[in-house]
C-alpha cells in the first residue's frame, strides 16, 4: 500500500487531510455581544459615539459598529436571510435595498416585526408617521425609521438675487420657471444656453419620484397594487417631459458627486436642485468655499395651494431574526434611534432632522446656518416634515421606478420625434405608456405566488 | 494476487477522485439543481413553490426578457463585426516589420486590456460626460457647432458600450492575430508577389486561409464574451441597476443578475441560464460545424 504512491504524493495526501482536520476542528469564537452593520460613515461615527456610552453600561450586551459599504451590507445581509449564514444582530437599511427583503411571504422576512412593540410602547405615535411607510410592508412593521428627509428646493441665491429675482413671488412650478427664465443665457457666445433652472435629467430617476410624490402621484397604493397609470401620474410625465425637451428646455443634470459636479455647481450651470436635508451636509462637506451662495426655499407646488416639499431616500434599523439577543437589540435600537443626543449630531454632521417628535423642539434646529446665508435651516425642514408624501414599500418598487422612468424617456423620445413640446399634446402618449407600463408590473406582480398568498 | 487486483480497480478512481469530487461539487450539482430549480419560484434557495413549465411560460412573455435578448445580440453582432476586424487591423498594422516603434505600440494597444471592465466603465462614465466630459469638450473646442451637452450615455446607449469595449478587447485580440500572422510563411506570400497578386488578393487568399483556426477561435470566444455581456452595463448604469435608459442596456446576464440576486427568484434566474446556456450550446455546435464544412 505504501509503495502504491511516491513519498511525495503521501506528502501532499498528509497536509490535505492533516489541514482539513485541523480547520474542522478550530473552535469557532463567537463574537462576543451583538453587531451592528451600517453603510454610512456619518451614521457610524454617531452610533459609535452611542455604542461607547452603550458598552458601558451594559458589559453583558455590548454592541460593536461595523461600516460595510452598501453593497457588501446588502449582499451578506440577504445571504444571511436565505441561507441562514450569520448576519448582525441589527441593520442599517436604505430605502433602495429593502424591496429585496419584502419580497418573499412575511414569515420568511429576515428582521423582528416591531409593530406590537411600537404599540405595546406607545413610540409609534411619537414619530413621524410618515417616516414608518417605506419599511411597513402588509401591515407590518420592520424598522425603526431613522430620518424623514423632506425635500426642499436648494438654488444659487447669489444668482437669483443679483438678477433681481424675488423668490417669495414663487409658489408654482411655473411661477419658478416663469420668474427665473432670464437666468438661463449663453455665457461663453456659442450660441448655446450654458445656465439651467434644475437640476434633473429624463434619467434622474430618483428626482421623478419626488417629483410625482410631490404631486401626489405614485407607483403603488397603500395596499402596494401598482397604480402607475393613475390621472395624475400622466399629468407629471407630460409635464415633465417639457421641462426637457424642445428648444426652451429648462432642466439638465449635474452628475452625482465628483469633480465634474462641483466645477458644474461653482460655474452656476444649474440655478435650482432638489434637496433633502443630507444634501445640506453632503453639500457643505463637497463646496466648502460655495458658503454663503446657496438658499433653501419649500419646493413650488404642482398647483397653487398644492404641497410644498417631498421625500426622497430613507434609512431604517432593523433587529433581525437571527439575534441571539433580541432584547438587547431591541434596547440598543430604542437608545440609539430615540435619543437626542443622535438627533443633534445627525444634524450637526449630516443635516439630517430626527423623524422622533419629541426633539423637533430641540433649539439647534433653530440656529442660522451661515453657509446658507443664515437660514435656519433645521427648522425650515422640520416644518415642513409633516407634509411629507408616505410612500408604500412593494417589492417591486425597483421595477415600478424602472417602468416609470422607461415611460419618461420614451415620452421625450416621442416629444422631439413628433416636435410635440406641450403638455397637451403629451398626454394621449403619456397615458399610452403609462398604460403599458402598469400592464408589465402587472404581469411582475402576478406571478409572485408569495404575494398572492400574503395579500390582505 | 488478490491484492494487486483490488489495487489495479481502485487506482484509476483514486486518480480520477479530485477531479470527481470537485467537477461534481462545483459544476454538475450546481447544473442539475439549477435545473430544478428552473421549475420552481424562489424567496432565496431555502422559500420555494413548484410552479411546473411557468418560469418557461412567462419568459416566453417576458418583455424584459426579448429586450435583453435583443441588446445581447445586438452587441454580440456589433462586436464581432468592429472587434474582430478592429484587432485584424491593428495586428496587420503592427506585423510590418518596416513600422518603427513597433514594440511600443503593441504595449500601447494591449495596455488597456490590463486595466479591467471596471476602470474601463469608470474611465468611459467620465469621458462620456455631457459637459465636463473629453469627449464632448474636445469636439465642442474643434467644431463649436457642437452640443457640449451631447447625451452619449443616454442617448446613444449601444454605441457607447460598443466603444467602451473596443478600447478594451481590441489589443487583447489583436495579440492572437499578431501570433498567427507570424506564422504565415513568407515563402507563400513571396510566391503569390512575384506571381502578381495584389496586396488585397495576398490577403484574402493567402494571409486568411492561414489565420483562419486563430480567426474561428476568435470569433467564437467573442459571441461567447457577447453573450455574457454584463459588467460593463452594469458599472455604466449603475443607477438603473444596469438597465440604462429605456433598457437599452439590459443584457441577458444582467436580467438574470437582477432576478436572481437582486429579486431573491433563483427559479427564473435559473431558467433565464438554461435558455442561454441552450443558445451558447447551439451557437458552439454551429461554429463547430461550419469549421469542420470549410476543413473539409
Amino acid at each position: 500500500m505504501l509503495k502504491m504512491f511516491s513519498p511525495g504524493l503521501w506528502i501532499v495526501l498528509l497536509l490535505a487531510v492533516g489541514s482539513s482536520v485541523l480547520v474542522a476542528l478550530l473552535p469557532v469564537q463567537p463574537r462576543p455581544g451583538m453587531q451592528m452593520w451600517l453603510f454610512d460613515l456619518n451614521h457610524a461615527k454617531i452610533a459609535n459615539v452611542i455604542a461607547a456610552d452603550w458598552n458601558r453600561d451594559h458589559p453583558n450586551d455590548p454592541v460593536s459598529v461595523n461600516l460595510l459599504t452598501g453593497d457588501a451590507l446588502q449582499t451578506r445581509m440577504m445571504s444571511g436571510f436565505y441561507s441562514n449564514t450569520p448576519v448582525a444582530d441589527l441593520i442599517e437599511v436604505e430605502r433602495t435595498m429593502v424591496g429585496q427583503v419584502f419580497a418573499g411571504p412575511v414569515k420568511d422576512v429576515g428582521f423582528m416585526d416591531l409593530t406590537g412593540r411600537l404599540e405595546k410602547e406607545n413610540l409609534r405615535a411619537g414619530i413621524n408617521e410618515p417616516s414608518f411607510s417605506p419599511w411597513t410592508t402588509r401591515g407590518h412593521i420592520f424598522g425603526l425609521p431613522h430620518d424623514v428627509h423632506p425635500v426642499m428646493l436648494m438654488y444659487r441665491a447669489d444668482l437669483v438675487e443679483a438678477a433681481g429675482i424675488d423668490v417669495s413671488k414663487i409658489e408654482t412650478w411655473a411661477d419658478y420657471f416663469r420668474l427665473l427664465r432670464p437666468l438661463m443665457v449663453d455665457l461663453d457666445g456659442d450660441g448655446r444656453i450654458d445656465r439651467y433652472l434644475l437640476n434633473a435629467s429624463p434619467t434622474s430617476i430618483y428626482y421623478h419620484e419626488v417629483l410625482l410624490l410631490q404631486a401626489g402621484g405614485g407607483m403603488f397604493d397603500e395596499a402596494n397594487h401598482p397604480t402607475l397609470n393613475q390621472a395624475i401620474n400622466v399629468e407629471v410625465i407630460a409635464r415633465l417631459v417639457t421641462w426637457y425637451t424642445g428648444p426652451t428646455h429648462v432642466a439638465s443634470e449635474v452628475p452625482v458627486g465628483g469633480a465634474a459636479a462641483a466645477r458644474l455647481y461653482r460655474e452656476g450651470y444649474v440655478i435650482g436642485l432638489l434637496a433633502p436635508d443630507f444634501v445640506t451636509g453632503s453639500i457643505r462637506e463637497s463646496l466648502p468655499d460655495m458658503a454663503g451662495k446657496f438658499k433653501l426655499m419649500p419646493l413650488p407646488a404642482w398647483e397653487h395651494g398644492g404641497r410644498r416639499t417631498s421625500v426622497l431616500g430613507g434609512t431604517m434599523l432593523g433587529i433581525t431574526k437571527a439575534s441571539a439577543h433580541p432584547e438587547a437589540a431591541w434596547a440598543f435600537a430604542k437608545a440609539l434611534y430615540l435619543s437626542p443626543v443622535m438627533a443633534k449630531r445627525l444634524y450637526e454632521v449630516a443635516g439630517i432632522v430626527s423623524p422622533i417628535k419629541a426633539n423637533w423642539k430641540a433649539s439647534f434646529y433653530d440656529a442660522p446656518v451661515p453657509y446658507f446665508c443664515g437660514q435656519p435651516v433645521g427648522r425650515m425642514y422640520l416644518n415642513l416634515a409633516p407634509d411629507v408624501p408616505r410612500r408604500p414599500s412593494s417589492p417591486y418598487y425597483a421595477q415600478g421606478q424602472q417602468l416609470f422612468n422607461t415611460a419618461i424617456m420614451q415620452l421625450c423620445s416621442y416629444a422631439d420625434e413628433h416636435k410635440v413640446y406641450d403638455e397637451q399634446g403629451l398626454m394621449p402618449e403619456a397615458r399610452r405608456l403609462l398604460d403599458q407600463a402598469q400592464h408589465e408590473l402587472e404581469q411582475q406582480m402576478n406571478r409572485n405566488t408569495f404575494l398572492q398568498a400574503d395579500a390582505p | 494476487m488478490k491484492n494487486s487486483r483490488l489495487h489495479s480497480s481502485w487506482t484509476p478512481w483514486l486518480f480520477l477522485a479530485p477531479f470527481l469530487l470537485t467537477f461534481g461539487a462545483f459544476i454538475a450539482w450546481p447544473a442539475v439543481r439549477s435545473l430544478m430549480l428552473s421549475f420552481e419560484q424562489t424567496f432565496g434557495p431555502r422559500t420555494t413553490a413548484f410552479v411546473g413549465l411557468a418560469n418557461f411560460r412567462f419568459l416566453i412573455h417576458d418583455p424584459y426578457f426579448w429586450t435583453a435578448v435583443w441588446n445581447t445580440l445586438l452587441f454580440t453582432i456589433a462586436a464581432v463585426l468592429v472587434q474582430i476586424p478592429a484587432a485584424l487591423g491593428l495586428a496587420l498594422l503592427l506585423n510590418r516589420s518596416d513600422l518603427r516603434g513597433r514594440r511600443f505600440f503593441r504595449l500601447v494597444f494591449f495596455a488597456p486590456s490590463v486595466v479591467g471592465l471596471a476602470f474601463v466603465a469608470i474611465i468611459f462614465s467620465m469621458l462620456f460626460e455631457k459637459r465636463t466630459g473629453l469627449i464632448n469638450g474636445t469636439l465642442h473646442s474643434l467644431f463649436p457647432a457642437w452640443d457640449p451637452d451631447f447625451p452619449w450615455l443616454d442617448q446613444y446607449v449601444m454605441p457607447s458600450l460598443i466603444l467602451a469595449q473596443l478600447w478594451l478587447s481590441a489589443g487583447f485580440y489583436m495579440v492572437y492575430f499578431l501570433a498567427a500572422l507570424q506564422t504565415v510563411p513568407s515563402e507563400l506570400l513571396d510566391a503569390a508577389n512575384i506571381d502578381g497578386a495584389s496586396a488585397w488578393q495576398r490577403f484574402r487568399h493567402v494571409t486568411v486561409p492561414e489565420i483562419r483556426p486563430v480567426l474561428n477561435l476568435i470569433t467564437l470566444l467573442v459571441v461567447i464574451g457577447s453573450f455574457q455581456f454584463f459588467e460593463l452595463p452594469y458599472l455604466l448604469y449603475h443607477e438603473t441597476y444596469g438597465n440604462g435608459p429605456e433598457n437599452k442596456a439590459l443584457s441577458i446576464v444582467t436580467y438574470l443578475y437582477q432576478t436572481g440576486f437582486r429579486s431573491g427568484d433563483l427559479g427564473y434566474a435559473s431558467a433565464i441560464g438554461w435558455v442561454l446556456t441552450l443558445v451558447l450550446v447551439g451557437l458552439a455546435l454551429l461554429q463547430r460545424q461550419l469549421t469542420k464544412r470549410e476543413e473539409a
